[in-house]
């Protein structure tokens, strides 16, 4: 069944002129901090390596000490890495490991929130009775309750087998799909595009192939339900689901007791599309995860690839970064707003209609800046597409003198209003420790009493010039993450008006013609420029190999992009950390013991947007 | 001359199969579904801005029971595949479909082992929008071509949908074996 597996495809260029270097592993990290220092002296010989690797603090462990060494640093209190941001896998089939080496490794981000530190740590696995295809590594479940959705992912998409995870299950692909498909000989999959018909063609023996029978199935139960209860099923086509989610529920009466989140109904394969594409191809992919803010998901990713190519960033093309992912921050908050209020309160689709008023002037400014709305691909790697239109300061001026004003208004609407209250107070609490140990990041965390912000607290792309506040509220309900976004907007419009007022001239993006492309004047005049050009836009750039995690804070989360570089133009694994994604496993402690109603209140104050869910 | 001389003033005639499609075409209540980047601008043009409601459309109804049109505004993964086809059989007759932006109508950016190349590989479609995502304009403008298919239709032409059964099986489903068969 499902054999899609068309010709497999090379992006780079003919084989034979490829450096004889690529592929090739990442370098071992050097040099010490204060953190591996303390983690070598305790661990000694368990540790593969450690040290520092693109500016991260890096520990390479022994599979067997893992589960060790991840309560040592969350326990010891001159680490305190209480957090586990991500986990996921590389298949390393195709570098050049050395043979006693296993193929599959784990990735762990964990992060400090007290002391502001980040700390990835690198396990290789384990063989499963002695088979090459059954990658064993421990479950971090017993400590990070972070690690239980996270550590599904990677099961689901590289077969990594977790021991001792509590709920081993696929969470994105069908039950019955036949393969994980992220290793790396599992081909891209699709089909080959029929422009002319003709038949026998082998290019089109993969055409239709791609469809699983469309018939329903019976649904499973999910483990630790019982059917003595009434188990009521809810999406993936729901009005209040945001997108297609599928919520299992099990109620007595009208409590709910358990909440069983089904995903996958939107898994549209960007990670291992992205390893098929060169680096600065999959600007534009970013744009469709979270397509409610795609300038931020540009912007993360170009952070990031920016970070392994060590470039620095003109002072203008930063500005204007920080410029559209502000805007963007609010644009996304006043659409949650919108439709959180449509889902609880009742007052219908007047705050939607007012909302969707500002938006609109948001995506103007978007539309002036890239001509498109939401698929902006605006930031791209090494700066901006295009300076900004002479228009755009002024719109923008008028656009933020008002901005305040609107939101005082929706405030006074929904605020304080007896509904909104009484909807919102107390109805899914979650603690400090909770969220915390859930790995929840963004609005989900302020709203429980952990004052993080990683535009504050690690600063990126020149967050650290600007005065801002960061709202915390310590109730922990959908009414303290309801005060926290609307703030959050807030100080969106202070940090505009500060970068308008600071708007440099200069560059807009880097004078690097290996990595950004030649002003198209200067293709008209100078050869040199021509084949930089040419070669850009055939063969992309190469990256050094290496490794990085970069998190931004986006609309929801954190939005992080873990990649690897094997030295070639396509990245060898890249990995996106959806906030929404880790978010969401909180919806079934939110939801535990109260109505089907407040259901829907969560999943609004969770802010999801199903395209990252999903990925 | 004819019956109009007899008829008091302000009573037209027409037939039957043009005041229906009239009444249909100028109230098709889509489904409130909405799959990915698409339905943001699925939902723009239902705004004040856009306003579909100049069309007789702002009537999104959540159940497929009360909807004539299905807007498939995104890609279509595999494991969303039945629940689509499923949702669009549970829609009663007659209904339409549009496939709104590139995703829908052939796949995409997305040519990968999760995304289906098409929602037309599971169910008919009557109006294809492209673009990523179409602007809330022009998805206006694909029901102004939707409009202008409702019009011309016929009870016959029901009839005969009614006959075929226009559920699609599994072999059914476009694949090089059947358009072979069909070419030869």
């Amino acid at each position: 069944m499902l054999n899609v597996s068309p010709r497999y495809r090379e992006y780079e260029t003919l084989p034979g002129i490829n450096d004889p270097s690529i592929p090739a592993l990442a370098p071992l990290p050097e040099g010490e901090s204060e953190d591996t220092k303390l983690i070598v002296e305790r661990f000694g010989e368990d540790i593969l390596a450690a040290g520092l690797h693109n500016g991260q603090q890096v520990i390479y462990v022994k599979p067997e000490k893992l589960v060790e060494l991840a309560t040592f640093v969350r326990d010891e209190p001159a680490l305190a890495y209480e957090a586990l941001i991500d986990v996921t896998a590389i298949d390393r089939l195709k570098l050049p490991i050395p043979v006693e080496e296993a193929r599959f490794q784990a990735v762990y981000q964990l992060r400090s929130y007290a002391r502001k530190q980040h700390l990835m740590i690198l396990s290789g696995t384990q063989n499963e009775d002695g088979n090459a295809d059954k990658p064993t590594i421990s479950s971090l479940a017993e400590v990070f309750e972070g690690a239980i959705w996270p550590e599904r992912e990677a099961y689901d998409l590289l077969g990594v087998n977790f021991a001792g995870h509590p709920d081993l299950r696929r969470i994105l692909m069908p039950n019955h799909w036949p393969y994980h498909p992220l290793r790396k000989n599992i081909p891209l999959g699709g089909e080959e595009v029929p422009f002319t018909l003709t038949w026998g063609d082998p290019e089109f023996e993969t055409f239709g192939k791609q469809i699983l029978p469309a018939e329903s199935v019976n649904p499973v139960v999910p483990p630790g339900m019982d059917t003595q209860n009434l188990i009521l099923n809810m999406g993936p086509h729901h009005p209040s689901t945001h997108g297609v989610l599928r919520l299992v529920v099990e109620l007595d009466g009208e409590t709910v007791i358990n909440v069983d989140p089904d995903l996958g109904y939107l898994h549209s394969g960007f990670e291992k599309t992205g390893e098929s594409k060169r680096y600065k191809d999959f600007v534009y992919y970013t744009d469709r995860m979270d397509y409610l803010s795609p300038m931020s998901n540009n912007f993360g990713y170009c952070l990031a690839v920016e970070k392994l190519l060590g470039v620095e960033i003109p002072e203008r093309a930063q500005v204007i970064r920080v410029i559209m992912a502000e805007l963007q921050r609010i644009s996304s908050h006043l659409f949650w707003l919108g439709t959180h209020v449509m889902d609880v309160s009742g007052t219908g689709m007047a705050v939607m209609m007012y909302v969707t008023r500002e938006r609109e002037r948001i995506l103007d400014l978007f539309e002036m800046v890239c001509g498109a709305r939401l698929t902006v691909s605006y930031i791209r790697i090494g700066g901006v597409w295009k300076d900004l239109p002479p228009a755009f300061i002024s719109t923008l001026r008028d656009l933020i003198a008002v901005l305040p004003r609107y939101f005082d208004d929706y405030e006074d609407m929904v605020t304080s209003g007896p509904v909104w209250q009484e909807r919102l107070e107390g109805i899914g609490v979650l603690t400090r420790s909770e969220a915390i140990g859930m790995g929840l990041t963004g609005p989900m965390l302020r709203g429980s009493g952990v004052d993080w912000d990683l535009r504050r607290d690690m600063p990126y792309g020149g967050y650290e010039n600007y005065d801002f506040k960061v709202p915390v509220e310590t109730a922990g309900d959908c009414y303290a993450r309801y005060l926290v976004r609307i703030e959050e907007m807030r100080q969106s419009v202070r940090i505009i008006e500060q970068a308008l007022k600071n708007l440099p001239d200069g560059l807009f993006r880097v004078d690097d013609r290996k990595i950004s492309l030649p002003p198209r004047a200067e293709l008209d005049v100078s050869m040199e420029a021509l084949i930089h050009h040419f070669k850009l836009m055939t063969e992309g750039f190469r990256v050094a190999p290496g490794m990085v995690y970069y998190g931004i804070e986006s609309s929801k989360g954190e939005l992080g992009y873990f990649i690897e570089s094997d030295g070639s133009a396509v990245p060898y694994r890249l990995h996106v950390r959806g906030p929404s994604f880790n978010n969401l496993y909180a919806i079934s402690k939110m939801s535990r013991g109260h109505t089907l109603s407040d259901v829907v209140t969560n999943i609004g104050s969770t802010d999801i947007v199903l395209g990252e869910v999903d990925r | 001359m004819g019956l109009e001389d007899k008829l008091p003033e302000g009573v037209l005639t027409t037939s039957l199969e043009s005041l229906v499609n009239w009444g249909r075409a100028n109230s098709t209540w889509p489904l409130l579904f909405g799959l990915a980047c698409c339905a943001m601008e699925m939902i723009a043009a239902g705004t004040a801005r856009h306003d579909i409601s100049r069309f007789g459309s702002e009537l999104f109804r959540a159940s497929p029971r009360q909807a004539d049109l299905m807007i498939v505004s995104g890609r279509v993964a595999n494991k969303m595949a039945p629940v689509i086809k499923r949702i669009y059989d549970q829609m009663l007759e007659p209904k339409w479909v549009i496939a709104m932006g590139i995703c829908a109508s052939a796949g995409g950016p997305f040519n990968n082992y999760a995304i289906i190349q098409g929602v037309d590989k599971i169910i008919p479609v009557d109006v294809y929008v492209p673009g990523c995502p179409p602007r809330p304009e022009a998805l206006l403008f694909a029901l102004d071509k939707l409009r202008a298919k409702q019009g011309k239709e016929t009870f016959a032409q029901y009839k005969r949908a009614e006959l075929a059964q226009a559920f699609l099986r599994p072999e059914d489903i476009e694949s090089l074996e059947t358009l072979q068969k069909q070419a030869a």
